[in-house]
């Protein structure tokens, strides 16, 4: 349907402006400008901000800097995670620009991995491409592609191609005749008010009788308390890609159509805003 | 004899004490164990991976080199959420299935986590005790 592959155009180019700022600690030789960047919800931090890091390279002594690292209001960024999932779950409902405070010292050691190299992001990027296939195909479908279909999804992320990406990538997003969807649906839900992380289980997206489960049941399963209400109130907000999907959407659709590149639907949980 | 306060401090300086731990996951998505582990000095200060490199026996150095079902990477921790280094577990159903297999061969009794942990454990430091070969096995297959 053309709807439909709209959507996943509406998703690629998604798009979050930026506004990056030195740390004040960090020591300069002149005054640092803010820079301003339009990050892809798509991508990841350390993939997309070779510009910001020149840029304030620019205003600092060599021996000051290391790797670099991203914090919003004293919490470190997993460059790990998309940067979609990064702005949903700890900013999606503050004022635009996304203000990021940049550091060249002092790396978290406890909070962040490190990402020393563009190989890193890679590995990890074919990783979680791999785990998803796991569960939607036993992982036959990824194995039977070869190396350079596999650099092409990679490929197709960092240059921002989505054609050539979708190339690979409608094969993983293929199933069985006879079935109806994929083995398991690659998810995570993430609430930033949790020690956890994010919560992920194995959840088929077609009931025994054959009837598609829906986003509602999914959330039903994992975090329940997500869509309860407390006295009779709707406390918490289910974002994907800065929009809530309608609880009744079929889960085997969004996992298709809502996937971030990786193949896994990163689902937030966040507090509805009172106003 | 006893050695005096600057005798043993003099002892101790040469001798770096690194923190290890582990933790055994069980991933829902490959449907096998993973071994997430991490080390630190005492100081609290962590090692990177080429350090834990270096402190794994040379014997396994060379074998980690050459089976890519040893990668370690650096991972998020599923439950913790902080960095810790993974022994990834694609591999993990090839290798055991071929130990499973002779053992039933044999008709050995088998307890999966002591096979994969007495495998998988020395080459990231960690040895088990012997005495784990005498545990009740699995009561299935």
């Amino acid at each position: 349907m053309t709807d439909d592959k709209d959507v996943l155009r509406d998703v690629w180019f998604g798009r979050i402006p930026t506004c990056f700022t030195l740390y004040q600690d960090e020591i300069t030789e002149r005054e640092a400008e803010p820079y301003y960047l339009l990050l892809p919800r798509i991508s990841y931090l350390t993939l997309v901000t070779d510009k910001v890091k020149k840029h304030f390279q620019k205003v600092m002594r060599q021996e000051e800097v290391s790797e670099i690292w991203f914090e919003y209001e004293g919490t470190p960024l997993k460059w790990h995670y998309p940067i979609g999932l990064l702005f949903d779950l700890h900013a999606s409902n503050t004022a635009l620009p996304w203000s990021i405070t940049v550091h060249f010292k002092n790396f978290p050691e406890k909070d962040l991995l490190h990402c020393h190299s563009k190989d890193v992001i890679e590995s990890h990027f074919m990783a979680c491409i791999k785990e998803a296939d796991a569960l939607k195909h036993k992982s036959q479908v990824i194995n039977e592609m070869q190396k350079k279909d596999h650099k092409q999804l990679w490929m197709g992320l960092q240059n921002d191609k989505f054609e050539q990406f979708w190339a690979i990538n409608r094969k993983l997003m293929e199933y069985p005749p006879e079935e109806n969807g994929f083995r398991y649906i690659p998810f995570r839900v993430y609430q930033a008010t949790t020690e956890r992380p994010f919560i992920q289980k194995l959840f088929r997206p077609i009931a025994s009788g054959g009837q598609l489960h829906t986003l509602g049941d999914l959330l039903k399963d994992v975090c329940p308390s997500a869509i309860t209400p407390e006295d009779g109130e709707q406390k918490t907000q289910v974002m994907i890609h800065g929009i809530e999907p309608m609880l009744e959407t079929p889960i085997q659709w969004l996992s298709e159509h809502m996937s971030y590149p990786d193949n896994f639907l990163h689902i937030s949980i966040i507090p509805r805003p009172t106003d | 004899e006893p050695l005096d306060d600057s005798q043993a401090s003099a002892v101790c300086a040469t001798e770096e004490v690194i923190r290890y731990e582990y933790h055994v996951l069980y991933s829902n998505s490959y449907q096998v164990p993973v071994l997430y582990f991490r080390a630190c000095f005492l100081d609290g200060r962590p090692l990177t991976l080429d350090e834990i490199w270096k402190s794994v026996h040379a014997c396994y150095q060379a074998r980690l080199l050459e089976r890519p079902w040893d990668t370690i990477t650096q991972q998020e921790h599923p439950l913790l959420g902080q960095p810790f280094f993974v022994l990834h577990p694609c591999q993990t159903n090839e290798f055991m299935s071929s130990i499973l297999t002779s053992s039933q061969k044999h008709n050995r009794l088998t307890n999966y986590i002591i096979l994969w942990l007495s495998t998988v454990g020395p080459v990231v430091g960690l040895n088990l005790d012997l005495s784990y070969a005498n545990l009740a096995p699995e009561q299935n297959t």
